[in-house]
């Protein structure tokens, strides 16, 4: 651990980098990172105002604030799956610690996510909603969802090691993840049989957080926050145990 | 100060998995389980490795390909971990296996500095106040600003060892990365090398340059098929390695390439190599190295003798045995013979023995062949072979040139 810490700059440096890489060669830059999410809203909210009518409050910042939630979780797993296997001469001609790639890509994902959060609030301008006292929750909300992506991606990037076709198993978990939360609909429309599996997903949570501590200005419940911080604490002990177990090998492996 | 241990290997094994079938998927492993265990081979990469490197010594690691030089280097530098016993390192190690890692071809050579800096340890403000030196030592300064994939392949192995060299490491591994880059540099990589030995770094070195072995490391481990031979004094290594005492195998295995008397039937060239009326017959002819053992590898300046076995057929008074050592490129070194030296020549019917002792092969390095010859005193050829054996001659030494040739400085 006191290693890692030695390290954190190296981590800082390589999110930096890939982050910076990943707009070098275009001319809007991150923007054409922010126009999927932007297209994906202005699709889902034609189709969900008008046609399946939807009855949501401000449902344009409902849903944005959705998809970029998820969007983290998403792209910072993806990302990490492939942090090991995407470096061999890294993880085979140079020692440090191996967590460090996968915080990295975890890092390159949240500073993604902040810039797309940037936008958000430009939104929420457009649409005239002030936020509350109660975006105090807002980073602490956050930072337990980064705490389960930080789980999620050790224990993925280090069987993806191991066994290569983890990584199209997680695009199909993504895949129905996305659906079973309430990104797209509000928990109301559920049918009350299926609720338990919504509430099951841990982002169904997260998601409802930090959309009633940024929009609605309603707080979290406390016992809800307990739950998801047990969650994330719990993912994350038990990826980084799988990823300390298979990560003796790593350099044979790949 | 020297006689802290800082690298302690005991009892360490390394043993791969070779799958017969490389199972990479979840589907494969699930599938695999019913149609019983994965088979696979185990190879046995180091047995049973045991040295301690103390502070302040140079270690070479030599030995054929494939011996595990790379994969004990690799152990030590903490990338593979022991499948049995222990390593311990006192100490922060810097591994130089491969120049340029994790270099990012489409940011500035700046950048890129201040990352691969990173990877190999150096903090920011380290790297700030190096950059000046770094820039000057890679003498890329006009390119700092240019993208590093723009840069030509020499270029970035420059600025990467530049980069590498300011890591002021305590333990410094090495697996050939001096052999790169153009004569300068090259000499300006020996420099900072030999600045590390001044200072008393610890430093292993992994490498075929028995040469550079010689020069840099007071002490050589010496690995054979992933056993450890022999741990001491480089120049005792090196004889063991060139001329491998005491070890049957080596032996077995140098049989095959051993000359053979036939010549080469399948030569395209089809150049004469033997001829002679068969007065006397040549049967053997072997190199002894200054062990007593037959070789085809020598040191460069070390003694060498040949021993030539013939048989004569029809009894001669005029027998001449005749030697000539040719380079690689055929070129006549030296030639000598028994009439030349006036010696007296056995040629009674039978089987006979004549060896010539050569004191100090005093070429420098190379391939030479050797042609062995009997013949009359008016040059009428017995048997002649025409450059039948090879041997070959390993430099000790750095003067340029193909001879060794004694001399001293005075002023």
């Amino acid at each position: 651990m006191k290693e890692l810490w030695n390290y954190r700059h190296l981590a800082f440096k390589l999110a930096m980098s890939e982050f910076r890489l990943r707009y070098k060669n275009s001319i809007l830059g991150f923007f054409w990172s922010l126009l999927e999410p932007l297209l994906m809203l202005l699709v889902l909210y034609v189709v969900f105002t008008n046609l399946m009518r939807v009855n949501v409050k401000h449902y344009q910042l409902f849903l944005l604030m959705g998809i970029i939630s998820w969007n983290m979780l998403s792209r910072g797993t993806s990302m990490s799956l492939n942090s090991i296997l995407g470096k061999p001469s890294l993880v085979k001609k140079v020692y440090f610690p191996r967590e460090v790639l996968v915080i990295s890509s975890c890092a390159t994902a949240l500073l993604m996510t902040l810039l797309e959060f940037i936008v958000f609030g430009i939104f929420m301008l457009i649409f005239n909603v002030k936020p509350a006292i109660t975006i105090m929750y807002f980073p602490l909300v956050l930072f337990i969802e980064f705490l389960l992506i930080l789980g999620l991606a050790f224990g993925l990037a280090a069987l993806n090691v191991y066994y290569r076709d983890i990584q199209y198993i997680w695009a199909v978990i993504l895949q129905a993840g996305f659906f079973a939360a309430p990104i797209i609909y509000p928990m109301s429309i559920v049918p009350e049989k299926y609720v338990w599996i919504i509430m099951l997903n841990p982002m169904t949570r997260i998601i409802d957080m930090l959309r009633g501590s940024v929009i609605y200005s309603t707080s979290p419940l406390f016992w809800d926050g307990i739950f998801i911080l047990a969650i994330a604490l719990v993912v994350l002990s038990v990826g980084y145990l799988i990823f300390r177990r298979l990560e003796p090998g790593f350099a044979e492996e790949m | 100060m020297t006689g802290k241990d800082v690298i302690v290997v005991k009892d360490l094994w390394k043993s791969f998995r070779l799958p017969h079938e490389k199972k990479n998927t979840l589907f494969e492993h699930l599938t695999g389980s019913f149609y019983g265990k994965q088979k696979y081979e185990e190879f046995i990469a180091l047995k049973n490795i045991n040295f301690t490197v103390k502070k302040g010594e140079a270690v070479g690691i030599i030995g054929e390909n494939g011996s595990g030089k790379s994969t004990l280097l690799k152990i030590i530098a903490n990338i593979l971990r022991p499948s049995r016993g222990s390593i311990k390192i006192y100490g922060k190690i810097t591994p130089f296996l491969e120049l340029g890692v994790g270099f990012q071809p489409d940011l500035t050579a700046k950048e890129n500095i201040y990352i691969y800096g990173a990877i190999m340890g150096l903090s920011d403000k380290e790297i700030d106040n190096k950059f000046g030196e770094i820039l000057e030592f890679s003498g890329l300064k006009q390119f700092q600003d240019a993208k590093l994939k723009n840069l030509s392949s020499g270029m970035q192995v420059r600025l990467a060892f530049a980069t590498a060299v300011q890591t002021d490491p305590q333990i410094l591994l090495m697996d050939e990365v001096l052999a790169v880059g153009d004569m300068g540099f090259q000499q300006k990589c020996l420099n900072v090398f030999q600045q590390y030995l001044k200072e008393r770094k610890t430093i292993v070195f992994v490498s075929h340059d028995l040469n550079s072995v010689r020069r840099f490391c007071s002490k050589a481990l010496l690995l054979r098929r992933g056993e450890q031979v022999a741990f001491g004094d480089t120049n005792e290594i090196i004889d063991k390695y060139v001329y491998g005492t005491g070890d049957k195998e080596r032996h077995a295995g140098n049989l095959e390439s051993e000359p053979k008397i036939e010549g080469q039937k399948g030569d395209v060239q089809r150049k004469k190599t033997r001829w002679g009326d068969k007065k006397v017959e040549i049967i053997n002819v072997k190199f002894i190295d200054k062990f007593n053992k037959e070789n085809t590898i020598f040191n460069s300046g070390d003694p060498m003798t040949v021993q030539i076995n013939y048989n004569v057929n029809v009894p001669l008074d005029n027998l001449v045995i005749g030697i000539a050592i040719y380079s690689d490129s055929d070129v006549m070194c030296y030639g000598t013979n028994t009439d030349i030296q006036e010696f007296a020549t056995n040629g009674a019917i039978g089987n006979n023995e004549i060896k010539l002792h050569i004191h100090n092969l005093i070429m420098t390095e190379g391939k030479f062949h050797l042609t062995v010859a009997a013949h009359s005193k008016e040059h009428t050829p017995y048997d002649w072979l025409d450059k039948q054996f090879t041997f070959n001659v390993i430099r000790n030494g750095n003067n340029a040139g193909l001879f060794e040739i004694p001399c001293g400085w005075k002023q």
